[in-house]
Order: C-alpha cells, then sequence, then structure tokens
C-alpha cells in the first residue's frame, strides 16, 4: 500500500479516535447539566450538604452488582479522613459505616466517594445508639 | 496459509475485562479513580495441523477520574507454526496496546441492577520483538454496554481499527492486504452462585458465553463461541474458558479448532 494512502488511513484513524472521545465526553456531560456541584453529582444530589456526626449510618447505595463492588467501595470511603469499618450488604445494597468520635466527614465526601467508586448513593440514615 | 485467522483469534483474545465481565470482550465497567488492576490471561491456541500458538497478556487498567481509565496491554508470545514464518517454539513480546476508556451512562436503577455505557479509543504500538510485532500504529475506536440485571449481565461491543501499515493484532502472521477490521461481540453472564447476594463477603460464580467475532474489509471473518466460568471474589477473579469456531472465512491462515484460557485478576 502507498506511504501516501497509509498516511491518509493513519489520519482518518486518529481523527475517529478523537472523536469518539469527544463525542463520549459531551454526551457524558449533557447527562448532568453543570450547574451547582449536587447537580453533577446525583449521589450529592441525594444527601444534601452538611457533615456527619460519630455515630453509625447506612449508606443505601445503587449499583453495586458484583463482590468486587466490595472492594471498590471500601478503598473510596476509607480515604476519608473518620469514616472506619464499611461494611457492605450486596443484597439490601446497604453500605454500614462508622464515623469515629473527633471526625465530622461532610456528606458531600461521602457521597462523592461512592460515586467514584462507581455506584449511586440513594440515602444516608443514621443509625440509632 | 491464512494468517487472518490467527490474527483475529488474537485480536478477540486481548480484549479488556473486569468486574462481572465477560472473558473476552470489553465490558463498561472501569476501576475506580487511584485504583489499579492488574491481570494476566494465559491463552493456548490450536490450529489445524498441530499448530499452536501460546499467549500469556499482562493487562494494566488503572481509573484517573470518576469516568475515565487507561490500560495497557502487552503480549508474551511463543509459536509453533509452519509458515508463513516458521516458528518452533520462538518467544517474543507482542504488540503494545494502550486504551483510554471513558464512561458515558451510568444507570443504577436498584441495589443490583445497573446500565452502563463507554467509549473507548487507543491504538496497537509496534513494539514487538523477536518477529512477533507489527509494523505500524494501528488505532482503534469503540463503544460497549453492559447491564446487569439481577442474575442475569448483558454485554455488546464493537471496535473498529485501521491498519495503517503491514499486519493486523497478531505480528508474527502478517498480512499483506493490511485489511482493517472490525470486532463485534456479544456476551451473557448468569450468576450461579449465590442465588442472592447477602451480608457475608463470598465469592460469586458464573457462567459465561460469549459471541466473539472478527471482520475484516477484505471479505474475512471469523466467528467464535466462548462459553466460559468467572470466578469472582471481592480482590480477585479467576476466568476458565473455551473458543470454538463456528463460522471461519480464511483465505490465507489456518483454521482454528479451539482455543483455551485461564485468566486471573487482582485488585489493589
Amino acid at each position: 500500500m502507498p506511504t501516501r494512502q497509509l498516511r491518509a488511513r493513519g489520519l482518518a484513524a486518529a481523527a475517529l479516535a478523537t472523536a469518539t472521545l469527544t463525542l463520549g465526553t459531551v454526551l457524558s456531560g449533557c447527562a448532568s447539566t453543570p450547574t451547582a456541584p449536587s447537580d453533577r453529582n446525583p449521589s450529592l444530589a441525594a444527601v444534601g450538604d452538611g457533615t456527619l456526626a460519630a455515630g453509625r449510618y447506612d449508606l443505601v447505595v445503587h449499583g453495586m452488582s458484583c463482590p468486587k463492588c466490595i472492594s471498590n467501595v471500601d478503598l473510596q470511603l476509607k480515604r476519608i479522613d473518620g469514616v472506619v469499618d464499611p461494611k457492605v450488604d450486596m443484597k439490601h445494597g446497604i453500605v454500614a459505616i462508622t464515623v469515629r468520635d473527633g471526625a465530622a466527614p461532610s456528606r458531600a465526601a461521602v457521597a462523592a466517594a461512592i460515586t467514584d467508586a462507581g455506584f449511586t448513593l440513594a440515602e444516608i440514615r443514621e443509625v440509632p445508639r | 496459509m491464512n494468517q487472518t485467522a490467527i490474527a483475529c483469534t488474537a485480536l478477540l483474545a486481548a480484549t479488556p475485562a473486569l468486574a462481572q465481565e465477560m472473558l473476552n470482550m470489553p465490558a463498561a465497567t472501569a476501576p475506580s479513580p487511584g485504583v489499579a488492576i492488574p491481570r494476566v490471561q494465559a491463552r493456548a491456541f490450536l490450529f489445524e495441523d498441530s499448530q499452536w500458538l501460546l499467549e500469556q497478556t499482562l493487562r494494566l487498567e488503572y481509573g484517573i477520574a470518576r469516568d475515565l481509565s487507561i490500560a495497557a496491554d502487552l503480549p508474551l508470545q511463543q509459536g509453533f507454526f509452519d509458515a508463513p514464518r516458521p516458528t518452533d517454539g520462538d518467544f517474543g513480546l507482542g504488540d503494545l496496546e494502550l486504551n483510554l476508556e471513558l464512561r458515558i451512562l451510568r444507570e443504577d436503577l436498584n441495589a443490583i441492577d445497573t446500565v452502563r455505557a463507554s467509549v473507548f479509543a487507543g491504538a496497537e504500538l509496534p513494539t514487538g520483538t523477536g518477529g512477533f510485532g507489527g509494523d505500524s500504529v494501528d488505532p482503534f475506536a469503540g463503544a460497549v454496554v453492559t447491564a446487569i440485571l439481577g442474575r442475569h449481565g448483558f454485554d455488546a461491543a464493537a471496535r473498529f481499527t485501521f491498519v495503517t501499515g503491514h499486519g493486523m493484532h497478531h505480528p508474527i502472521f502478517v498480512t499483506d492486504t493490511a485489511d482493517d477490521y472490525a470486532n463485534i461481540d456479544l456476551g451473557y453472564a448468569y450468576r450461579l452462585y449465590p442465588e442472592e447476594f447477602g451480608e457475608e463477603r463470598v465469592g460469586a460464580w458464573y457462567a459465561t458465553l460469549e459471541l466473539n467475532t472478527a471482520w475484516t474489509t477484505g471479505g474475512e471473518h471469523e466467528v467464535l463461541l466462548s462459553p466460559g466460568l468467572l470466578l469472582e471474589a471481592p480482590t480477585y477473579a479467576l476466568e476458565l474458558g473455551l473458543q470454538l469456531p463456528i463460522s471461519q472465512d480464511l483465505v490465507h491462515a489456518p483454521d482454528l479448532r479451539f482455543g483455551l484460557l485461564l485468566g486471573l485478576r487482582l485488585i489493589f
């Protein structure tokens, strides 16, 4: 195949790849209208602002469909200062966490962690002591 | 001897995988930010006339951002072929493949069910050694949709690769025509165990069935039926699979008899 033709095909291929990712970016942007932070993150929109006091909470999480999801959730939640001992109940879609004394992690941080893990945080329920 | 068959087979074998994913095709799942997932897959292909190809692919996937991940695949190959490039157990590195994946849809329906879609693009780089590499940078792009509904998982993926030089993905058996090619894959996974997830951390067993196809612009094609078994635990996954040709229209390569797969994935 002539070099010129190969070069043209290479350019066409690169253009297609760029267009694919650009289209993907546009489509993903359209899926969540970029206004306030809570609008960009459905999890955050569901759980509101503020912080979590020391105690136990149940996070209602959607989309955890496989055992590996547990590791993803664990990894992200353990990065939040003050959140310890996450336990995942996949059947009911509940992640139980404990906020240790003296810590006050924000609801936004918890929501972001669940979203980063690849799932949707639908609700935060405080567990009565 | 048709080199395209082997090339197509290797193409099918080198596509990415992750959580509750098929063994031989992409999935619209990705590691979360800062998480790396290495995977090793060993494959053996038997062709007509007792010709063999052994391939071990090391894959590393890394979450760059919430919906963006990058993956690198590097195959190590050993060939026992008569022609057109005779090999007698020679080893060589294959072409490095870089893949950038962007998730464009994530719709979590309830505790378990989810629908996701991604687009991806990348290139195969001519990094092969010992005659196992191609001579060109071959860009590719594609899309994949994954749905998990209860015990059932569904995947559909399409990818198109531009061959800018000589040789397809599989570098030993270079095609002179340098045809571009498309991969179209369909997959179904059924969770055998547990029937329902509980509070305890248990591994899950899945039976998988895929239809892996490759089509060149030169008119050749290969269609493989690929049953498999997947054990997925929170920190690792084991894969066992078989690939059986159900349709091959190949001009310059030996027909594939079957392929075997043994794979391991880890999560850090």
